[in-house]
């Protein structure tokens, strides 16, 4: 597997131990004597960082980053919000208060705000999806293109408007991807003759042209997120709304569906928990919390105030991690493994060790293997060739935080793992921020709240190897910094691996990174 | 070929299955079907195969014990209230084989509709009853999504310390699974209703016209069907 130049990289070449790769592990193991630091007791002060990353490791761009190329948009209004209140069936607070704003035709607008704020809920609102699909208690007007949409049901603003949401998954509905991509434009009474040639277009737009005859269920996220892009490029959308759509995509394939999504002639309403790209591109940020809207300023004027006020939703750039010599016993070590899916090879003689006391970032482009190196490491898959050598328990957080939905209240969800011991759970809840959450039934909280629930489950069973798979899917930046620093403040325990398309993160949280960037042999 | 005929074909064979009478026809029509079966992908025909083994069995151990014909007594039980005096005939047997060898074809001309058919070209090719066509398509669907789902919650357990042993054990993932499938039935709904699912004045992309084969095939069905029903 070979290595790209994400920072600086831990890179062992092939033959430079002695002896065999089977022996030399063998003998690491045996030798391994170092001290296991003791976790300081409740209330006690917090153990010290290992890390010898230099402080600011992130450094915020604040007003220097680029403006986006696009033309500037038409003056003429296509989106038209009125005093709109919107409170979900049975909930106890409305999702969003006295929202109010307009949208050019051709105008990109980034929708940012902590997870829950109402982001979801305002790009549902713009499509017609609140109140027509989800009932509950709608005041004020929202009007696409001068039609009123308590009067038209979304399927009527369908082609007008397009929606893409965060998890492809639950938007397919064709086993083939041409058909996927021809369902909504059947479904607007596009001419027939008509409708493959625009399927063959947005496919080909989308980059995924090759993919026409594939089957759905074949495709990783990264495709399938980009033939749902297919989808509603092939609309030719007048708005265009995009849910957190690049959350399950590597930098280079957000920063493609980004780029299509703008250079449309759509306005292009773009809600993100990592802002960096949509900043880079939008016209317009608002900020949302709480259901209201806190800032709806130009791109220049929005970024002084989140210098001022939110400075967490800054774009930053990932520092370069400094190689740090790890001097912690080695707890996970993988050598020469390889695996295939039936026959299509994934990884090819990968070596990979993890000790204790270090965060290591693994990075790479959608389906180079990250997850099948992880779910190796945590015991979960069993390679074909090559040896795998834990010492301690691995713990493992999927990257689908659906997962982590198997009681019926939060804190059984996470005492699943520890024999029942509630007490355990809800001390690992409120570690993740999730204090008060723990009567809830798990299916209740937000994407960003299921995934700390997942992770809170994980980290209950205090493994001596913790690998997260994708951690910071959904959750929004003041969120993100708390998990980096609860990462780093449990990181002395164990050894940790964090799978991440997020390099900002993995510059926060690690002490190297490794990249999968070729199905070709690497030692790391 | 195109899913139209080939379904019918799978369809007359299954109804054919269920009418012959020698055991013979239905061996060869549950051999036939298992070979086009392990043309699928290994990790997709397991499910189905597997799954029409065990009921077939199933199917085969049960009859003997339920009917009661024959003279050529081969075991004798007790006598079981309801049931009556249990035991086992060549005849029963022979019988049971039969019924469970019917219930393999079916059983596998079913997995083959879904393991090797297009069922969006299916779908596609269905002009009227679109929605009723679709629903199905998407039931069929649910199988493997389910299958995955369930693998999914397995392995997070694992990752967290967890073994799922045993029926109990696998029985405490249904109501998790049931909720996550009605979950991901709401987002698919509000997905297609955004993308505009029900909207008056839908068209349809052109099809492929059917070739020779196709129309040979379609009749073929209907002749195997009509032979059924006649003989």
């Amino acid at each position: 597997m070979g290595l790209g130049g994400f920072g600086e990289i831990h890179a062992e070449p092939p033959g430079r131990a002695e002896g065999g790769p089977a022996g030399k592990a063998a003998r690491a193991f045996e030798t391994a004597s170092q001290a296991t630091p003791q976790r300081p007791e409740a209330g006690s002060s917090v153990a010290p960082r290992l890390t010898s990353l230099g402080a600011p490791c992130v450094r915020a761009l604040g007003t220097t980053i680029a403006p986006r190329r696009r033309a500037v948009f038409r003056q003429t209004l296509l989106v038209r919000v009125a005093g709109l209140s919107f409170s979900y069936p049975d909930a106890s607070a409305p999702s969003l208060s006295d929202v109010s704003l307009r949208i050019e035709v051709g105008e990109v607008v980034a929708v940012l705000g902590p997870s829950g704020s109402g982001k979801s809920t305002l790009l549902r609102a713009l499509a017609g999806l609140v109140p027509h699909f989800h009932g509950g208690r709608f005041e004020g007007r929202v009007e696409i293109d001068g039609r009123d949409t308590r009067r038209t049901h979304p399927a009527e603003l369908a082609g007008r408007v397009a929606s893409l949401f965060q998890d492809p998954e639950d938007q397919v509905v064709f086993g083939r991807v041409a058909n996927e991509v021809a369902f909504g434009l059947e479904n607007v009474g596009t001419p027939p003759e008509r409708i493959w040639p625009r399927v063959h277009a947005a496919l080909s737009e989308a980059g995924i042209g090759h993919l026409v005859e594939r089957r759905t269920e074949t495709l990783s996220a990264g495709e399938l997120q980009r033939v749902c892009l297919a989808s509603v490029l092939a609309l030719e959308p007048a708005l265009l709304l995009l849910d957190e759509p690049t959350s399950q995509l590597d930098p280079a394939g957000a920063k493609t569906l980004l780029d299509l999504a703008v250079e449309l002639e759509s306005a292009v309403v773009v809600s993100e928990q990592r802002p960096a790209m949509p900043l880079e591109r939008c016209d317009r940020v608002l900020f949302l919390e709480s259901g209201r809207i806190l800032l709806d300023a130009p791109r220049e004027d929005a970024l002084k105030w989140l210098a001022a006020n939110r400075p967490g939703y800054l774009p930053a750039e990932a520092a370069s991690l400094t190689e740090r010599e790890a001097d912690g016993e080695e707890l996970c070590r993988l050598e020469d493994v390889t695996y295939a899916y039936l026959d299509e090879p994934v990884l090819r003689g990968v070596s990979l060790t993890i000790r204790r006391g270090e965060v290591v970032a693994l990075t790479g482009p959608n389906g180079i293997g990250k997850t099948t190196l992880a779910k190796i490491a945590a015991g979960l898959l069993t390679p074909e060739h090559g040896t795998v050598e834990r010492r301690g328990r691995a713990g493992y957080l999927s990257q689908d935080p659906g997962r982590y939905l198997v009681a019926d209240r939060a804190e059984d969800e996470v005492a699943l793992g520890v024999g029942g011991n509630l007490d355990l759970a809800r001390g690992t809840l409120g570690a993740v921020g999730l204090s008060g959450f723990e009567r809830r039934h798990p299916r209740d909280l937000s994407s960003g709240e299921r995934e700390r629930l997942a992770l809170a489950s994980v980290l209950a069973t205090d493994p001596e190897i913790l690998i997260l798979d994708e951690p910071t899917r959904g959750v929004d930046p003041p969120r993100k910094a708390e998990l980096a620093e609860l990462i780093r403040r449990e990181a002395p325990y164990r050894a940790t691996l964090v799978v991440t398309h997020d390099l900002v993160f993995a510059s926060e949280v690690a002490d190297r990174g490794v990249v999968l960037s070729t199905r070709e042999p690497a030692h790391v | 070929m195109s899913p139209v005929p080939a379904a019918a074909l799978l369809a007359s064979l299954a109804v054919l299955a269920l009418a012959a009478e020698r055991p013979w026809v239905v061996a060869a029509i549950a051999v036939g079907l298992l070979a086009a079966c392990l043309q699928a992908p290994r990790t997709r025909r397991f499910v189905y195969l597997a799954g029409t083994l065990v009921s077939s069995l199933s199917v085969f151990v049960i009859s003997p014990f339920v009917s009661t014909e024959g003279s050529h007594v081969l075991w004798e039980g007790p006598r079981v209230p309801v049931l009556g005096l249990l035991d086992v005939t060549s005849e029963e047997l022979a019988t049971g084989g039969t019924q469970a060898l019917r219930f393999a074809a079916v059983g596998l001309a079913f997995a083959a509709y879904v393991l090797l058919l297009d069922l969006d070209r299916l779908l596609h090719a269905a002009g009227f009853a679109r929605r009723s066509v679709l629903a199905v398509g998407l039931a069929t669907r649910l199988v493997p999504t389910l299958e995955r789902d369930a693998a999914g919650l397995v392995e997070a357990l694992r990752g967290r310390g967890v073994e799922v042993n045993g029926v109990r054990g696998r029985a405490r993932l249904l109501s998790p699974l049931v909720a996550g499938s009605l979950e991901r039935s709401l987002n698919l709904a509000e997905a297609m209703e955004a993308r505009g699912f029900g909207r008056p004045g839908r068209t349809q992309a052109p099809s492929p016209a059917w070739s020779r084969l196709d129309r040979v095939v379609l009749a073929t069905a209907v002749l195997v069907v009509l032979g059924a029903i006649w003989a």
